[in-house]
Parts: C-alpha cells; structure tokens; sequence
C-alpha cells in the first residue's frame, strides 16, 4: 500500500453504543454521501465486521487502528464506512476519507471532494537521533505519552519543545528561561499545533468523547504528536512515528522524555528550563550502564608497570626476537640487556626517577631500545619527532622542562638548556655499572605525548604506566595476542598509536618490525614488507590503509596478515569493499577503533565486517572492558540513547592531565556528575546505540555552518569517498572573504582512479548530497597530502580549483529534459514526468543498458550505470546529463 | 503451528488475499491459514451448482462458514458470491476488494472443477470441454485480468494459480481438466514475464492427490473417482500407491506451499511451479 496514499487520507472513529441499527446507520450515510458526490452513491455502501469480544478488549483497539489506517484505493470512493460490532452490542464506526473530504456535523453529511490533490511534504532529511531502519520505512508505529500528564495541553506541548530542542532538532530554546514562560509562549504560538522542525509535526485538538481522529492515515514526516484535550478534562497525547526514521525504542524513549517533561513544567512552573531533567533517574541510571564495559581481567592485570610486564616476557622467553629492525634482530635477552644499559646511562646522567626525558630518534632499534630503558630508569619518555618543526620541537623540550634528550644532536642544535646524549653515548656513560632498579609505582607516568589541538598550542598528555598495562588487558584475549604475532613500528613515536604498537606487541611476546620512514611513505616498499616479514597484526589511519588497499589490489605478493587496527580518524567502511573482495573475515580480521591520546590510545572496538561495508555507518563499538562512554550535552547532561552530543570517556584509560596546564586539565577532564569517576571530554560527536556501541560522528568543531545549515564536513567526504573511482577525499571550509561568514563555501579534494573524471564525480556528489552541502569546487590532486602522523593534513591542500566541470546554476534546458523523459517513456511503456523513479516504474538493469545505449547513440554524454542508479529519478538524471554534458 | 494459532510475526500482516473457491476444500484451507497469518480476505465463491457439473459445488453457507473461520483468526473478511465465467461477477469482486481493503496483495486463483471427466478426447461433448475450459483456465485468466492492475499500481503483488499434478502429465479420460491446467500453467509463466518489471509476481502452484478432509469439506477426490467409477476408498489406494511418500497430500500441505508463495520469502521466485505431491511427478 502506498505511502503517499496514506498520507493522503485522514479517518474519524466513532463510537455507536447498542443496540446498533446498521440498516438505519447505512441509510443515513447513502443519503449523506449522495448529496456529497452522486457518483459514488451507487459503491458506497457499509462495512459491517462482526467481532467475538467486547468493545473494551485489547483486540478491539488493534482492529480499531487497523481499520482507522488503512488507506483507500486512490480510484475508488471517497470515503469508506467500516462498522465494527463488538460483542457486547456497541460499534465502532469507522470512516476514511481523502483529506480533501471534511466530515461535517451533523455527523453524515460530507464536505465536497475537491479532487485536489495536497503536494506530498517536503523530503526532510533523516533524522539524527531516529536510529530507524530503512527497511521499515513507511509503516506507521503508535506510541502513547505515559501518564499522568497534565491536565492542560501547553505544558505536553511546551515539553515537546524542549525535548526537541536538547535532541538537536527544531529551533534552539534559551534554557534561562522559566517553565512559565516556554508553557505561555508555547500555548500562544502553537494553539491548534505547527511544524516543530524537519519532519516533526505536533497536533493539538480537542477530543470528542467516543471519538479518535487521524489527519493523516501516516505521518506527514518522521513522526507526529497528537495532543488530545477531553472534553471531560485530561489531556492524553501520542506518538506517531515512521520506523524507517525513527526506531520504536528511540519513539518509546521520546514519548517518555516528553511526559517526564512535562510533569515538570506544570508542577515547577518558577523552574528555569535548565533544571528541567529530560531522563528519569533510573533512564539516566541505564544509559550510563550502557557505556560501561566492565574489565576483562581482575586490577591485578592492569596494576602494572610496562617495563614489569616486560619482564614477564623476557623471563618466559628470553631467545624469542623481540625486534627487527634496520636488517638485524634483537631477542628478548638482548633487547632487556640493551636497554638495562640505557638506564644505566641515564642514572649515570645523573636523570633522578621521576623525570621526563626526551626521546628523538628516527624508526630504528635504539629508537625501542631507548624508550624502555628510560621507564627502566623510572623516568617517562616524551617523544619527539625530528621531522616536526623545529620551533614545535623547542616548544615541547621547554614545555615538558626536559633536562635530558636522547636523540641526534644535530637535530636539536640551537635548544637551549637541554643536554643532548647518543644513545651511543648513553651506553658508554654506562660502562659496567648495574643498571638501576627503582621502584615505580603503575600510576607513575610512562610518557608525555604531545597533540595538537585543533586550537592554540599542542599539550602534552601525561599518561602512567597501568594505562598501557589496562589497555593490554582489555585486548589481548579478544584480539589473540601472542608471540606467533608480527607486528610493524610503523607510526611515529610521536603519535600515541606508536604506544599501542611498540607495547601491544612486546607485552605479549611478537615480534616487532620497526618500519624505516622511507618505506612508511612507499606503498609499494611496505606492501612488500608485511608480505616478505610475514607481519600478522597492522595498525593503520584509514588514510594510509587506503593506500595499502589500492597497492594490495595492483600486487601479487600473499599477506600473512590476520589483523587490521584502524585508529587515528574516522573509518569510512565502504573503502574496504576492494580489500573484503581479496581477503576473507575470517583470516583477517579488521577492526575499527576509535581512541584519543587523552584516553590512552584507543576506546571502543569495533570490528568490521562486509555486512558493515554494504550497510555503511559509523559504528565504533562498545567502549573496550575498563573504558566507559557516555554522550553529554554542552552543560554536561547525559543525553539519551540515540541522542548526539559529545562523547566522553571514563574508566582505565583517561590520563592523568595535560602537562602544566591546570586550567585546560580541569577544563577537558572533569569530574563525572554521575559518578562515573573522571571523565574525559573528548570534543568529538557521537551518539550512543541501545547495544551499547557508539557511532562516531566527526569532530564537534568539524560541523560547519554554511548559509545556515549545519554541515559536517567529514560527510561530505564519506560522499565522495563512496565514488567507487574515489580513492581519497577531504572537504574543507574556505571564504572567498576571509572572516565573512556570508561568502564561506565547501571546496573538495579527490585522488581518482582514471577513467573517472571530476565530473562523474560531481554528479555523484550531486546525486546524494542536497544542493547547500555540494562542494563548490572538486580539485583533483594526485594525493591526499598527510600529516606525519598519517592524518590528512588540510594545511597541505593547494588553492582550489575553479572553472570547467564546476557545477554552476544551470538554465532550463527543456530541449534536454524532454529527450530524456521520452527515451524512458519509450522504454518503461508509460509516460514519464520528472518526479518518477525509473526502477519504480518498473525500470530494471537491461533498460537501464538500452538507455544508456540510445544516449551515446544520439550523441548525449556517457553516464556509468552507477550513476544512473544513484540518480534514478528523472530530475536528478537529467541533472546528471546536464553536467556530463557541460 | 497449529491451526487456529495466530503467528507471532505474521507473514502476511496488513496484507489483503483474494481466494477464489473460497466455500470449501483447498480454497477454504488457504484463506483460513493467510488468515492466521495476518491477512484480510476477500472470498469468492460461486456459491451454487452449475448445469453441467456433475456434483455440487460450494453454497453461500459453506462461503459463510469459511468467512466466520478467518474471522476467529481475527482477519477481516468480505465475501462475493461470483461466478469466475461472468466478467461482471469477477469486477465486482476486484471492486469490492479495492473499496474494502485499498488494494489486493495476495490472489489465489483456485477455482475449478475436476468434473465432467471421465471420457476419453473424442467423446467430450463441446460444451463440456467449454465448461471446463471457461472455468479451469479462462476463469483465472478473467480474474488476473481483474485483480492485477491495482497490484502493478502498488508495484507488489503475488498471484498464485491453483494447476495440478494434471499440469504436469496427462492422466487417462481427463482431456479438459489435463489441458486446462496445462494452460494454466502456460498462463502463469507468461503473465510472470509481463508483470515481473512491475514487482508483481505469479506463480503456478501443482498439488497432487489431497485428501477431501471433512475440516474443509473438499470433495474433489470423491468426484474424480466418480468420474472413474470407481470407489474413493479403492481411487484413493491407487493414489497412495503411485505416490513415493505413500500418502495423500493433507489440505494444510498445500496451503504451507501457497502461504509461502504469498509472502515475502519467495519475493523473487516468478513463473515457476511449485507441485506438492509426494513425490509423484519425479517418476
């Protein structure tokens, strides 16, 4: 049955008590309905159902709401009269008409049916926090507002609102405000309902006893509230609701805010909005035990030092290979020894427990060497990547207030105040002397990682010793991790996925492959590594695996690889369809992780799965056993399931602080209103699924406004990344009038695989993005610039292009519009007008061909099957010709 | 499940079926088991004898009591008394089931009859090879054609005509009957083709020997071993004998069959031919 046809109809349920005469009640409607539209009189006749049970029983509703939805045939009567007899001798009556038909009192007489037809709604975009099901879209769910709501309508309304407004849709409320004031102003501007946002629709109506009314057979949009004020005083209210848009459990929970709501703006009317709780406590209660996975492994396992569990692995296998690197190998004896003597070195410096000592090495084994003898020495380590800019390698050494680092001196010449040793010299500092074997506590720290923030000065993240030890108590069951594993140093000892790298690997016994820089920046070279290395866990950005994608398409060479970690940035799952295409799940197992330095590395874990790739999403997982999620408005409420906001993480992984920056520290990691502990305020956008997974959703500050719409710029570059000639993407905002938020515009960056050209990518953007988020402009450039860390590096990206292949405001071109809609006309035997589907006019894969053909025929551009599917209505086809065309 | 258990996730929920041959026998079963899950029915029926069946067929009563158990299933029910050979009679029925329930999902076209039979080719009079004919395959073509266009407008649908094991092979003395159902078969395959773009789909569904259950009040065994003359115990031997399951069909294993056809598991399975007959056609 149609949607449209649905949305088309409206019904009116009344009660008949008994005894019922259907003959009279029959003879009335004749006689009603043939003054109304005489050419129906002849079809319109009663529908009687005889029904065993009485009026009040639970199965009477359901036949009730089955009857009072079901559309009409759009070439049938106007009208249909159902007549439910019940057994205790009442009736409902049920009658649905098109909404161009009014019923009049008294109740059998009909307005005119006026033919004419209301535009369908406007498409609104999906909402955000609906969770809903595609493949249920266009079925209609009920929810009814649990009561006692109050007895008058404008607090249930007013609730509405604000509830609304804390979800993200509708217009912002100013939460100073008074309970009093939103229920005023609400009672006067939504007297008889109104449109409450993007497909959200509220119905407030005086209720007939006996009597239930629906506007709309479905909802116009997402969903819609119907407000009912009774004659006899109450008010009762309910949810109707598309679970394609919105899932029944995101609708219950709604339903549940609004009344919750509610209550309190009729019971606090003096109450400022802001202390209006949107949750119950025992709601709140279950959404934060969502977030919590509980650790996998008793505190014993996470109260450790890294270099303790180290020991563990030298003494269980003291000749396995630790480490290769630069052509040779160290085992573990050798690598313990090694590094014994850099602590040695450093006590012999004179660097007291307790320090910070700078490390600057290239990707080399003194580089793994050095790192675990400063913990050995009871120090931590701040690593220093000898390609960032000097001025960023002076800020961190005076930040940090390291006395000491171990690099190249040359690399550092011109720092004052700081001793620069060899790892070279360390050991001869060291001679013969034991190495020292201070006690450390696990909360000491391990290392200072310094992030850039995406404002200000990088800061350094102070992360202690039974973090790590927690992060591989969390993983290493469920991820297998053994000495059978390989793993690759591939990222820099700068960017914290290096910790879970160096340390996810020697604390449980692999061997780790320290990758030299140049074959980290050589697809190619690294493809050729993990195949001759036999390398079994990798770590990478979605960014840098890409790449290893496309080289791993081009390349022979059989992988041995049996894990993939992603972290750094958001995956775009669909990016993986060429590598599932070559390597099974169940060899290879990929995983989605979303970490933060401040969280010590990673967070949730998700792991990937071709279903994931067909479906799309931004499904991170459930936080990792230890770590806790939560997702919390910009006051710090927790925000309910669904809802987006801003994640927040607890548990084992949050770091101790940012280093001598009290204010950022207090700022960023607070103390948990719920009690959850200390939290991280991680910036980033999420929400939270009723499994307990997240889905991350950018960054908060990466939401853009352009000409008033909110944009996430990551969207649009999953958009284009979905062109499958698409191999990198990144969209940014730009003003062609710096600061004058008026001109600001989107320019887009694409790496294609030829014979694609910028056009087809266009169309495709076109084709799926509305007009307001489509950039204004495609670059294509021969590599997505990246930072060090394997990020895209935006700062990178030359000046946009401009000019042919652009899209730019198009006149009509009737001639165009009128070939293409009679060339589907031909081929689907029907007429055609802009607004139709091709596949739903029954168009299928060899029509599709026969178009295609008959274009190049009559010399029209070339369009790829693909996008003829993307773009299946007749308008978006058209377009997409147009800009073939130009 | 067991009759009279409604599911618990109905296949056919908020779907309408139109079943012809409603009264009694597989009709009835069908309608009855759509019914159970989720489905509202239009039921047709011709509701009363015809000169020149040799037997009587369904009565308006036997129609009620098919409506009355859909009704304890909870369905919503119409029924039309319609004969499958007046176009007039089949248009009012489609009409019916527009105005009722806003469209048709699920057609099952089981109306027929097994008799006159029992003659061999040259002996079948002309009218009662028209009789036939008009009934076993003209009449289905005659609903289809009344039913289907509201189906392609919804761009869904499934059609599902009731042939036999008599569409498969031919069986001695039963010239019209084998030939009708041949037809009928040949009717589905090509009416798949013309309706598949439109997502509306048809199928062809081949029972063998089913037992007349005295639930449903079939009869159709009972007449084709008349036709025979010979008795039903005796007929209904040989059947189970040539059957390699070594028993009849039960009405409910056809009506599983046609259930599934009617939903959503079959939604690309288009002009084939589904037989359940234990086996009787693999020989």
């Amino acid at each position: 049955m149609s949607r449209s046809q649905a949305r088309s109809c409206h019904s009116l349920v009344v009660r008949v008590p008994g005894p019922v005469d259907a003959a009279a009640l029959e003879g009335r409607l004749r006689a009603g309905a043939a003054g109304a539209w005489p050419q129906w009189a002849a079809r319109l006749r009663l529908w009687e159902e005889t029904l065993p049970h009485g009026a009040d029983r639970p199965a009477a509703r359901d036949r009730v709401a089955a009857e009072s939805e079901r559309p009409l045939h759009a070439d049938g009567p106007p009208l249909r009269a159902v007549l439910l007899r019940y057994a205790d001798g009442d009736a409902d009556l049920v009658l649905v008409a098109r909404r161009s038909v009014t019923f009049d009192e008294p109740r059998f007489t009909f307005g005119r049916d006026t033919g004419a037809t209301e535009p369908g709604p406007a498409p609104s975009e999906p909402l955000e926090w609906g969770l809903g099901d595609p493949g249920r879209r266009g079925r209609t769910g009920e929810v009814r507002l649990p009561g006692p709501l109050p007895g008058d309508p404008a607090p249930v309304a007013g609730a509405i609102r604000l509830v609304l407004s804390r979800y993200g849709t509708g217009r912002p409320l100013d939460e100073s405000r008074t309970a009093r004031e939103l229920v005023g102003e609400t009672a006067e501007a939504f007297a008889d309902g109104g449109q409450l946002g993007p497909g959200i629709a509220l119905h407030l109506e005086a209720a007939r006893p006996g009597e239930r009314r629906l506007p709309r057979l479905a909802p116009a949009g997402a969903a819609e509230f119907h407000v009912l004020r009774h004659a006899e005083g109450g008010v009762t209210a309910s949810l109707r609701h598309d679970p394609g848009e919105m899932s029944p459990l995101v609708a219950e929970r709604l339903a549940g805010h609004v009344a919750h709501v509610a209550q309190q703006l009729a019971d606090h009317p003096d109450r400022p909005l802001d202390a209006v709780e949107t949750m119950t406590a025992d709601e709140s209660a279950e959404v934060l035990r969502l977030g919590v996975t509980p650790p996998a492994t008793g505190p014993e396992a996470m109260d450790r030092t890294v270099h303790g569990l180290f020991a563990d692995v030298v003494r269980e296998r003291p000749d396995a290979v630790a480490l290769t690197a630069g052509g040779g190998e160290l085992t573990y004896a050798e690598l313990d020894e090694r590094s014994d003597r850099a602590a040695a070195g450093l006590a012999a410096l004179g660097v007291a427990p307790g320090s910070l000592v700078g490390v600057a090495l290239e990707r080399d084994a003194d580089l793994v060497v050095t790192l675990l003898g400063v913990l050995k020495a009871g120090c931590a380590y701040v690593p220093m990547d000898l390609r960032y800019p000097r001025e960023r390698l002076r800020y961190t050494v005076e930040n940090a207030g390291v006395g000491v680092v171990v690099g190249a001196a040359d690399g550092l010449a011109g720092i004052d105040g700081v001793r620069v040793v060899t790892p070279d010299e360390l050991r001869s500092l060291a001679g013969e002397a034991a190495a020292p074997v201070p006690s450390v506590d696990p909360a000491a720290t391990a290392y200072v990682i310094y992030t850039s923030g995406s404002t200000g000065r990088p800061k350094g993240v102070v992360v202690p010793h039974r973090n790590v030890a927690a992060l591989l108590a969390a993983t290493r069951e469920d991820f297998g991790l053994g000495p059978d594993d390989v793993w690759t140093l591939f990222h820099s000892s700068a960017f914290d996925f290096s910790v879970w790298e160096i340390w996810g690997c020697l604390l449980t016994g692999g061997r780790l492959v320290v990758v030299d820089y140049w074959v980290t920046r050589d697809t190619d070279l690294f493809h050729e590594l993990l195949a001759e290395e036999r390398v079994t866990v990798l770590n990478q950005t979605p960014s840098a695996f890409a790449q290893i994608v496309e080289a791993d398409r081009r390349r022979s060479a059989a992988l041995s690889l049996r894990l993939v970690v992603f972290g750094g940035e958001p995956l775009d799952v669909r990016m993986l369809a060429p590598w599932f295409a070559r390597h099974s799940p169940s060899d290879c197992r990929l995983v989605n992780m979303f970490g933060i330095t401040e969280t010590t590395v990673h967070v949730t874990a998700h792991t990937v799965t071709p279903a994931d790739v067909l479906a799309g999403g931004r499904r991170v997982g459930p936080a990792l056993p230890g770590w806790t999620l939560s997702v919390r408005d910009p006051r710090g409420r927790l925000l309910p399931l669904g809802v987006p906001g801003e994640i927040c993480v607890g548990g084992a992984g949050v770091a101790d602080h940012y280093l001598g920056q009290p204010g950022l520290t207090a700022e960023r990691f607070v103390d948990d209103p719920y009690g959850g502990g200390r939290v991280y305020r991680s910036g980033d956008r999420g929400r939270l699924r009723p499994d307990g997974a997240l889905d991350h959703l950018g960054r908060l500050d990466s939401q853009v406004k352009v000409r008033g719409h909110r944009i996430e710029l990551d969207e649009i570059r999953n958009v284009l990344l979905a062109h499958p000639a698409v191999t990198g993407a990144v969209a940014v905002l730009n003003h062609d009038v710096p600061g004058d938020a008026a001109t600001a515009r989107i320019d887009a960056y694409v790496t294609l695989r030829p014979p694609a050209t910028l056009a087809d990518v266009l169309s495709h953007a076109r084709g799926v993005l509305p007009g307001y988020m489509v950039p204004a402009s495609v670059t294509e450039l021969p590599r997505i610039p990246l930072t060090i860390n394997g990020k895209v590096d935006t700062a990178g990206l030359p000046a946009p292009r401009t000019g042919p292949g652009q899209p730019a405001a198009q006149g009509a071109d009737e001639g165009l519009t009128e070939r293409i809609l009679r060339m589907w006309g031909n081929a689907l035997n029907t007429e055609v007008t802009l607004k139709d589907n091709f596949f739903e006019l029954g168009g299928n894969s060899l029509l599709v061909i026969r178009i295609l053909r008959e274009m190049r025929e009559q010399g029209l551009p070339r369009v790829a099957t693909q996008d003829f599917y993307r773009n299946s209505t007749a308008d978006r086809f058209v377009e997409l010709v147009r800009v073939a065309q130009a | 499940m067991t009759a009279g258990e409604r599911s618990a996730r109905p296949l056919l929920r908020g779907r309408t079926a139109l079943v012809t041959g409603a009264a009694r026998g597989l009709g009835r079963t069908c309608a009855v088991r759509f019914a159970e899950e989720g489905a509202d029915l239009v039921l047709v029926d011709v509701c009363g004898d015809l000169a020149g069946v040799p037997y009587p067929l369904g009565s308006g009563g036997q129609l009620e009591q098919t409506a009355k158990l859909c009704r304890e299933q909870g369905a919503a029910v119409v029924t039309v008394a319609a004969d499958v050979r007046r176009p007039e009679d089949v248009e009012e029925a489609a009409r019916q089931a527009l105005d009722r329930f806003g469209g048709v999902d699920v057609l099952l076209n089981n109306a027929g009859i097994a008799a006159p039979s029992g003659k061999a080719v040259h002996e079948i009079a002309e009218d009662e090879w028209d009789l036939m004919v008009g009934i076993d395959l003209t009449g289905a073509w005659r609903t289809m054609k009344a039913v289907v266009p509201a189906m392609v407008e919804q761009r869904s649908g499934s059609v599902i005509n009731v042939a036999s094991t008599a569409g498969l092979v031919g069986y001695r003395h039963f010239a019209g009957y084998v030939a009708a159902k041949h037809g009928l078969i040949g009717l589905t395959k090509a009416a798949a083709l013309d309706y598949a773009p439109f997502r509306v789909r048809v199928n062809a569904l081949c029972p063998g020997s089913v037992r007349d259950d005295p639930l449903s009040e079939g009869r159709m065994l009972a007449e084709i071993a008349r036709s025979l003359d010979v008795d039903v115990d005796e007929h209904e031997e040989i059947f189970v004998q040539s059957q390699p399951m070594n028993s009849l069909m039960e009405p409910r294993d056809i009506a599983g069959a046609a259930l599934w056809l009617a939903g959503d598991d079959s939604r690309q399975v288009t002009g084939t031919t589904l037989t359940v007959d234990g086996g009787f056609s693999a020989r």
